[in-house]
């Protein structure tokens, strides 16, 4: 049997069972492989030296080979006997990966793949060590779906378990864009009809001029001719005619004007809202991705192009064709021989249109990514000021802000010098072509042909219709460029909500604590684990504390019990139901949290604390300060609850701001409180005073206290002991020391320390 | 006497804690059992099954070459430096070879010289491009974090699946195909 998978890119990823592969049967055959003992080849897209090529490895039932097809000559890696492998597994490098096996203490390279491949392969690692663990070998596991590609039509996903673009029948940006519309409909027929009113009032005064000229300033030769007082009467009445039109047409400018900035303006606010909202779901992980500058201008710049699309579709596209079609009509009407002349300049104007947003456009690209970069930038500078001022390294941020700024300077000067160029030239060839009608239509009068006034209305005509022209042959244009923008505007509210609140999540009204993680495997790259098959057990009303070296997970654990990530493997119940299954806002509105590095938003002390509940009285925020231990030293402020604060904190030392985030959580009377190093920077004396506190409150609720201090943890029901993602102890202060493992050794090192200290 | 204004840095110092150097001769590298790299420092033990990974990959692609194992006494098998080659020319020829083909097999990149095509279907970027390799096509979301910037003036993109492709001069594609690109990565 072969399973072949899509061919959209590359190599064919290719699983054969139970027969050995074409290229590779001879050799196979006399490395002592047969078809019956094939339990599986799998085929890989580069050799050892990471030239592309058809690798198989074969994993028989007793041993492993790695074969390149159609060369037998060039050796193979193996066979490795099974039994001779302690272990497998799929080894990450650098855009490519080695599939390993361990021999004598050793890992030994066996086959390399390409990161395309890595999910198979880790499949492969995971299969082969069930073979050597004695364990039951389910072939379904191995050509199981893919999470990377489409499941019907094979596409690359844009990320893991993503909905598939094109299966999903997702509509193009103009086509949402439009959707976007649909509530102001009655608004924009209503346009639309003034639109058309406001083209036929546009084409009135060059016609009204013909007549004025042909019967009222120079009559024609063969008309019958007017009395003096019947001329100004006409006269005064196509003046009027003329004042009409143009005061009419000046209303509905108006009236356009006002109606598609009302609708631009409400679809560009509803936008930002949507994008703003969207950004707050979106999961943490999306932050570690992208930048705060580049989203920022999103929101901000390419929204806008959103109201550009309203006045586009309405005052460009729309507006230009109808006046193409009715001047072209009225100039064929006049004379046709002369419309035809007319036309003569379009060529040259398409044709330079067309180099325009070929050349120039792209560099609108440009102002983009400076001013994204810019911003980027400037917000990375302003929130780290105090770091630049403590290496004193204003001059090196002065110069590098000069040449970011020097970046947008150039990339705007690029931009505007090309279009001061391309302008001007485009107006000359404009010109060229009245000059032709110049000629051609003064002989024609001079003829008398055609009458001067004739003539006029034709120059009247022509005068409005290679604008329209130019700006339709820009159009097409300018949806590429609104196409980018939309492009990075959807993109934000496109992106996968890594975390997604099933339909039928459960509200949560009451919750008991009791917290279990059930062989929990996680890490923020797929395939680089942080924790590795976690399981624990948290009673309802326990004080439970985590110790671990820094880098070991233990802020992992917690990002996964506050569901800001999804474990890849395993479970996370909260009083037996599964996290995922629950509401987001619910589970988190149990939970209270206490970062490592406290957050304070620019605002009073006493909103800061009482983020977590708006509303909560005076009194309730004067306790929880108290039992923070903040409240003296935030009385003896000059605005005591009223200080404002700095961006982050400002004006607070580190023991300071973390009370206060204590404070904070404290004031949520959360069913579970996370505490994570969060007294880490707080003298021994207010941790103590903090931690009696806490011995009173935490009575009845779950608290999950990570600590570097272990002696803020003695009095723990439980301590856990993290290392390298794994739970390595577990058990009560006394029980850990008893045991003399990790814990221990960390508690005799600190107790050596506060000796020091003492002395 | 210090010129003023002048900061003078006492670097070796901080070398007496830092990392340690390898040298010709503090170090012996050869090729052990299942063609391995074995590495013998001075003073220190031998260390079997040494892989070398380069610091400055982008910078400095040739020096500060960081000599690594697997420490399989360890319960969690984790990863361990040896100690760390400044210059790899003043090794042995031999020794030379072993560390850059440990290198090589450390990354896996493909070098684009030239871009023939980019299209837009559904988000998704097509792309076909030649490569020191060979003509290859691949698929890359159109995002902005699939696209960095690698060095002063290179990029890197980032397939659907990471694979890893790399421009690493701009500035070195023909005209035409760096405005076909920047017209779709512009940032
Ligand atoms: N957002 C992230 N993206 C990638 N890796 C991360 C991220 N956050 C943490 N890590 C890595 O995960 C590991 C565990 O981190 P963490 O849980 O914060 O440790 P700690 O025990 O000190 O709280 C570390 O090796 C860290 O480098
Ligand atoms: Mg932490």
């Amino acid at each position: 049997m072969t399973i072949m998978t899509s061919k959209e890119q590359g190599i064919p990823a290719v699983l054969c069972f139970r027969r050995i592969p074409d290229g590779v049967r001879e050799q196979a055959f006399s490395l002592g492989f047969s078809d019956q003992a094939l339990l599986f080849a799998v085929r890989s897209d580069l050799d050892l030296a990471g030239e592309p090529a058809e690798v198989w490895t074969l994993v028989a039932e007793d041993r492993i080979a790695a074969l390149k097809a159609g060369e037998p000559r060039e050796s193979p890696v193996g066979p490795f006997l099974l039994k001779d492998i302690q272990k497998v597994r799929s080894y990450q490098k650098v855009g490519s990966a080695f599939l390993q096996v361990k021999m004598d203490g050793l890992y030994v390279d066996v086959a390399r793949f390409s990161n395309a491949e890595r999910e198979l392969f880790g499949r492969v690692a995971r299969h082969i060590q069930r073979r050597i663990e004695g364990q039951p070998l389910p072939e379904s596991a191995l050509s199981a779906q893919s999470d990377m590609r489409c499941e019907q039509c094979g596409l690359p996903l844009p990320g893991r378990k993503a909905q598939c673009p094109r299966c999903r029948g997702g509509r193009g940006i103009f086509a949402r864009t439009l959707g976007l519309m649909r509530p102001y409909w009655p608004s924009i027929l209503l346009l639309f009809l003034v639109m058309i009113a406001g083209v036929c009032l546009d084409l009135l005064p060059p016609f009204l001029q013909k007549t004025m000229v042909d019967r009222v300033l120079k009559p024609e030769p063969g008309a019958e001719p007017l009395s003096g007082a019947e001329s100004v009467r006409i006269l005064l009445m196509i003046l009027l005619g003329l004042v009409v039109a143009s005061g009419g047409r000046c209303l509905l400018n108006i009236f356009i004007g006002r109606t598609t900035s009302v609708i631009g303006t409400r679809i560009t606010k509803e936008l930002r809202e949507k994008l703003q909202a969207k950004l707050m779901s979106l999961a943490v992980e999306y932050y570690n991705r992208h930048s705060v500058g580049s989203l920022m201008s999103r929101v901000l710049w390419d929204v806008d192009y959103f109201q550009g699309f309203v006045t586009q579709v309405a005052q460009g596209f729309m507006l230009n064709m109808m006046l193409v079609l009715g001047i072209g009509s009225m100039l064929f009407f006049m004379n046709w021989k002369l419309a035809l002349l007319v036309l003569l300049p379009i060529p040259f104007v398409v044709v330079g249109t067309t180099f325009f947003w070929r050349h120039i456009y792209p560099r609108y690209y440009k102002v983009w990514d400076s001013q994204s970069k810019t911003a980027q930038l400037l917000s990375g500078l302003l929130s780290g000021i105090r770091l630049v001022k403590a290496f004193s390294q204003e001059d090196r941020e002065r110069r590098r802000f000069g040449a970011t700024a020097g970046y947008l300077q150039e990339s705007r000067r690029s931009l505007e010098t090309s279009v001061a160029t391309f302008n001007p030239i485009m107006g000359f060839v404009f010109g060229l072509g009245g000059l032709i009608i110049w000629y051609a239509g003064g002989r024609e009068v001079l003829q008398d042909k055609i009458t001067l006034g004739t003539l006029m209305a034709f120059f009247g005509y022509m005068g409005m219709f290679y604008g329209p022209i130019s700006a339709l042959s820009m159009f097409s244009n300018w949806v590429t460029g609104f196409l980018s923008a939309g492009q990075r505007v959807f993109e934000v509210l496109d992106a996968t909500v890594v975390v997604v609140e099933t339909k039928d999540a459960r509200p949560v009204s009451h919750m008991e604590g009791r917290i279990e993680f059930r062989n929990v495997t996680f890490g923020y790259d797929p395939y680089a684990p942080v924790l590795k098959n976690v399981s624990l057990t948290i009673e309802p009303g326990q004080f439970i504390g985590i110790v671990g070296k820094s880098g070991s997970g233990k802020t992992t654990l917690v990002n996964l019990l506050c569901r800001f990530y999804d474990p890849l493997e395993g479970k996370i119940l909260v009083d037996g139901v599964d996290v995922r299954e629950m509401k987001q806002q619910d589970l988190r509105r149990q939970m209270a949290l206490v970062l490592q590095e406290p957050f304070l938003f620019r605002a009073s002390i006493a909103e800061n604390i009482a983020y977590g509940r708006p509303d909560a009285s005076p009194l309730a925020i004067l306790n929880a300060a108290r039992a923070a231990n903040a409240h003296d030293f935030i009385a003896r402020r000059p605005l005591a609850y009223d200080t404002k604060l700095g961006e982050q904190g400002a004006g607070l030392s580190g023991g300071e701001r973390q009370r206060i985030s204590i404070a904070r959580a404290l004031l949520c009377d959360p069913k579970i409180l996370i505490l994570d190093e969060a007294t880490s920077s707080v003298d021994t004396e207010s941790e103590q005073e903090i931690q009696k506190a806490l011995t009173t409150l935490c009575r009845g609720r779950t608290t999950i206290a990570i600590a570097h201090r272990l002696s803020t943890l003695k009095n723990a029901d439980h301590i856990f002991v993290i290392d390298e993602g794994r739970v390595i102890e577990a058990g009560t202060h006394e029980q850990l020391l008893e045991k003399q493992g990790v814990y221990y050794k960390l508690v005799k090192i600190q107790t050596e320390l506060t000796r020091l200290e003492v002395q | 006497m210090q010129a003023p204004g002048v900061q003078v840095y006492d670097d070796a110092r901080l070398g007496q804690v830092g990392v340690r150097l390898l040298t010709p001769e503090n170090t012996n590298l050869f090729e052990g059992s299942f063609s391995l790299m074995h590495c013998a420092v001075q003073g220190d033990t031998l260390y079997r099954g040494v892989y070398a990974v380069v610091l400055f990959p982008v910078s400095q692609p040739d020096r500060f070459i960081s000599l690594r194992y697997t420490d399989t006494n360890d319960r969690n098998e984790k990863e361990r430096e040896i100690g760390i080659i400044d210059d790899l020319k003043v090794f042995s020829q031999e020794a030379q070879d072993m560390v850059r083909k440990s290198m090589a097999k450390h990354y896996f990149e493909r070098r684009i010289i030239r871009i023939h095509k980019i299209e837009n279907r559904f988000g998704l970027l097509f792309f076909k491009v030649e490569t020191t390799r060979g003509k290859l096509d691949f698929v890359m979301p159109w995002r902005g974090d699939r696209a960095e910037d690698y060095g002063s003036s290179g990029k890197v993109l980032l397939d659907a699946f990471d694979n890893r492709y790399i421009i690493p001069d701009l500035s070195e594609l023909p005209e035409a195909d760096r405005d076909l690109l920047a017209s779709f990565i512009y940032w």
